[in-house]
């Protein structure tokens, strides 16, 4: 065995520990290491990558199959953008998930025991590395336009909403799941159930009851995002109240319960 | 120094840990002892802020655990070896602590080495760890970054005996360079040679401290003595006012072993042999912790058990 042996900091004969000398941890250290943990393990990068490889082979087989006419660079962003959009709630899932499943929760929250702080960092890391993959999936999109050969058009609300407010939602909305069920599996699969099963759901009962197509936007936030779908037009008063109202319901509401659950969870 | 004060943590009606007051004193290995689920991991998981206590507070050198800034730097950690993502390599588990605490890449070597993991073994991945590395590699963490107080549940976990040798070593010089450590076990021969004071835990209450000789100074004088003559040496010490009972080939006395030689010598009974039969400490803990057991077997101790 080794004799290296480490000097211990000499207490003071009281017991008392000096911590004058010894700032706390940065909040762009945490960042940081957040991100590293996101893309440290083989699943992690595997992952990552694949959301990417996705990407960019919707978008190759998109370049060759689809109509030349509605080839542009608009529709190219948003077929790689939608498609980043259906995963990139997932990464972000895993990111807070994987502290509980992965049970490293007991070394994250000891080494910082202000848990809030983690989670800001954590938010943070997600961030950064969704805007990551936006800036790719914009490359791809532009790639399988050169592909194509499509005019160079791009509508700023596809841009904007389309891509970018659409996946920063998704983001949030996969944070707030993560931290809500804290459990990898579950976590996943209620994702799917509200971003596949809930919009089918609530078609077809809007298909048989009137009323309930009306009301539908102002409680499903996928029926109210399809206003951010729709090119330069800007969504109207009744439509940016719509996804306001959904938006509460269904990203403000789990997000705040998911911050409370965690903040007082027993990590075991 | 790990003050301790009060401590009550209930979950639903169950009282896991029950006013737990005790100090671990710095230069000192404390151990924490008791049968499962006596208490011990709720107290270090309240230590450090995991688990919010019910009642009572804690403080690691005068401080709460939350206030201590960058934590790490000052309060070594090891609550569950096995607590760690599958699939990061232990190098990578070392290095995301080392950069929380804003430590060097090259401390993770150092402490690779320290902890006797191989730079082959240190790039597997933590799913594919034995017990004992795993164990190793927490450990390491906790020493990562050079703290002056060490909490440590069940340390010595699945370590070989060469392993457990290290341990002690390496705890009893953290100890004397003026560290504080605080440790858990189950096995009492495992504390036992290492630890300068013993905190001794049954079913969340504190059932007895202080250091081995303490411990056992309430423990009533035996002894245990085997001569040519049984019934006669029996007969001289009934005389001279001890019990005597049959044990084994022998007799058992209550009372120490030269007043046992003075009875023989006067009743000219040759002995064989003559020991102390005093309880040792596992007799001691067995007993302080027996209604925390169910039949006598400390391994069985659950809270559930009801009362025994
Ligand atoms: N979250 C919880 N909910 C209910 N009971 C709990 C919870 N956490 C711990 N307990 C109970 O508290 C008691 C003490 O558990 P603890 O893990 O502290 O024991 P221990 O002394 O560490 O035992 P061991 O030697 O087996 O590790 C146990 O009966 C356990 O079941
Ligand atoms: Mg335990």
């Amino acid at each position: 065995m080794s004799t290296t042996t480490p000097p211990v900091q000499p207490a003071a004969p009281s017991g008392a520990l000096d911590i004058s000398s010894t700032p706390r941890v940065p909040f762009g250290r945490l960042v940081r290491v957040e991100v590293r943990k996101s893309l440290d393990t083989r699943a992690g990068r595997w992952f990552a990558g694949s959301i990417v490889a996705l990407c960019l082979a919707i978008v190759l087989i998109t370049a060759f199959a689809a109509p030349d006419a509605a080839q542009d660079l608009g529709f190219f962003l948003s077929v790689s953008g939608a498609t980043l959009g259906y995963f990139l709630p997932i990464l972000l899932i895993l990111m807070v998930t994987s502290e509980w499943s992965q049970r490293t929760g007991l070394v994250t929250f000891t080494l910082e025991p202000h848990r809030a702080r983690v989670v800001g960092a954590k938010f943070c890391a997600g961030l950064l590395l969704g805007l990551g993959l936006i800036v790719l999936a914009f490359a791809i999109g532009a790639l399988g336009n050169v592909i194509a050969g499509g005019a160079w058009d791009v509508e700023t609300g596809t841009l904007v909403n389309g891509v970018i407010v659409a996946n920063l939602i998704g983001i949030v909305l996969g944070f707030a799941i993560g931290m809500l069920l804290m459990n990898s599996p579950a976590a996943i699969v209620a994702y799917f159930i509200y971003t596949l099963v809930l919009p089918i759901a609530v078609g077809i009962l809007g298909a048989f009851q009137e009323w309930f197509a009306d009301l539908a936007p102002w409680i499903e936030f996928n029926t109210a995002q399809a206003s951010l779908f729709e090119g330069d037009a800007v969504p109207t008063g009744e439509e940016l109240g719509q996804l306001l109202v959904s938006g509460f319901i269904w990203l403000v509401v789990p997000f705040a319960v998911g911050l409370w659950r965690l903040l007082r969870a027993e990590p075991k | 120094m790990i003050t301790v004060e009060g401590l009550t943590k209930t979950y639903g009606g169950f009282r896991a840990v029950d006013d737990v007051s005790f100090v671990a004193q710095p230069g000192r290995v404390t151990g924490f002892l008791g049968p499962n689920g006596a208490g011990k991991t709720t107290t270090m998981r309240i230590m450090v802020g995991l688990t919010p206590p019910t009642q009572g507070r804690v403080t690691i050198g005068g401080h709460a655990y939350q206030d201590i800034p960058n934590p790490g730097r000052h309060v070594g950690v090891l609550l569950d070896a096995s607590a760690q993502h599958a699939g990061r390599t232990g190098r990578e588990v070392l290095t995301i602590g080392a950069r929380t605490m804003g430590l060097p890449d090259s401390r993770v070597d150092e402490i690779l080495e320290m902890v006797s993991l191989t730079p082959a073994e240190a790039k597997r991945r933590v799913r594919n760890y034995s017990l004992g590395m795993r164990q190793r590699l927490g450990v390491a963490h906790a020493l990562l970054g050079d703290p002056s107080v060490l909490i440590l549940d069940e340390p010595a976990n699945g370590l070989d005996p060469a392993g457990i040798r290290w341990m002690r070593g390496l705890l009893k010089g953290y100890a004397d360079r003026g560290g504080t450590v605080l440790l858990s076990s189950h096995l009492l021969h495992e504390v036992e040679q290492i630890a300068d004071e013993m905190i001794l835990i049954g079913r969340g209450r504190i059932v007895a401290q202080g250091d081995k000789k303490t411990l056992l100074s309430g423990q009533a004088a035996s002894s245990l003595v085997t001569s040519l003559d049984n019934d006669a040496l029996a007969r001289a010490l009934t005389a001279a006012g001890h019990s005597a009972s049959p044990a084994g080939e022998g007799l058992r006395v209550d009372c120490e072993t030269a007043e046992v030689g003075r009875a023989a010598l006067a009743a000219g009974v040759v002995l064989t042999d003559l020991r102390s039969g005093a309880a040792g400490l596992e007799d001691l803990f067995l007993e302080l912790t027996a209604d925390t057991q169910r039949e006598g077997h400390p391994a069985a101790a659950t809270a559930q058990g009801g009362a025994a």
